[in-house]
């Protein structure tokens, strides 16, 4: 195999995961909210994204014991869109550039 | 978040494939189409005041870029960005269909409320997504209104019994258990 210096494989990897994200890098946040009940914020991800139960619930459990979490990744028009959905269930959500802090 | 424990008073509960039904009191029945009624009329006092660009409005643009003063009107139709400006944007071009969504949700309860023989609702998935909206809606007003932001459920559980606020906190409680009858029942379905 041929040896690949490591500063160099670094940077290709760099290059390949902007690729890659160039039109990914926009994130779908939900927030953590006192009357929303948590069978409710499982149930909204399972139904708007597909999700299977268990990854619904362990999103919800981030966003109940970390104020937050991303529940999609995206273009901006899909996050919008994604917004959307989640405001009409009446969870209260943000998108953001996903290079954004959180 | 929060949970809600439920106990042995009757919500949902699944019928075959795709029906989920509730039996409700006369008073229960009532309690719910009052509610549901506010939240419509909450929607509509939102539609714009003066005329529109009838082709903006046709795309669903309308006039509405700042957010709504009244609390409940905001927390329902809440700023997709932090930022003000991407905000405006995005609820300039798609609050009207935010309000036409959650007004239909509000406006198939209102419907098998009205039209329910003996006080029984019987809803199809999709349908009882128009319920959870609806019932979410509703929840997300009052819990507004008794500020559960700031508030403990030990605070509310303590509430005076003359306290105009211990009845809705009781409608509070008993809306957020009913609503979780439903998505056990549709849970049901999903494994």
């Amino acid at each position: 195999m041929v040896k690949v210096d490591e500063s160099v494989e670094t940077k290709i990897d760099e290059a390949i995961k902007e690729i890659f994200n160039a039109d990914r890098p926009w994130v779908t946040i939900v927030w953590d909210d006192p009357v929303n009940l948590m069978t409710y914020v499982t149930y909204v991800l399972m139904e708007l994204f597909g999700y299977t139960k268990e990854k619904a619930q362990e999103l919800m459990m981030k966003v109940h014991t970390e104020g937050k979490a991303v529940v999609s990744t995206g273009s901006r028009e899909e996050m919008e869109h994604d917004v959307a959905r989640l405001h009409e269930f009446g969870l209260w959500a943000t998108l953001q550039r996903g290079d954004q802090a959180l | 978040m929060t949970t809600q424990s439920s106990d042995e008073q009757h919500g949902f509960h699944r019928h075959g494939d795709n029906a989920f039904i509730a039996q409700f009191s006369e008073s229960e029945r009532e309690v719910l189409i009052n509610l549901v009624e506010q939240i419509i009329e909450l929607l509509g006092e939102r539609t714009d005041n003066h005329v529109e660009d009838p082709l903006a409005a046709m795309v669903g643009i309308t006039s509405h870029d700042t957010p709504p003063e009244d609390e409940v009107l905001l927390r329902l139709l809440p700023n997709a960005y932090a930022d003000q400006v991407d905000a405006s944007e995005f609820r300039r071009y798609t609050e009207s269909t935010l309000r036409a969504k959650k007004y239909g949700h509000s406006m198939s309860m209102r419907i098998t409320l009205k039209s329910a023989i003996d006080g029984i609702i019987e809803v199809d998935h999709d349908g009882a997504n128009d319920w959870l909206g609806a019932m979410n809606d509703i929840r997300l007003a009052l819990g507004v209104r008794l500020k559960v932001e700031q508030t403990s459920h030990e605070e509310l559980e303590l509430l005076a019994p003359d306290d105009p606020m211990r009845g809705v906190y009781a409608v509070y409680s008993w809306l957020g258990w009913l609503q979780e009858s439903l998505i056990l029942a549709l849970m049901d379905e999903a494994i």
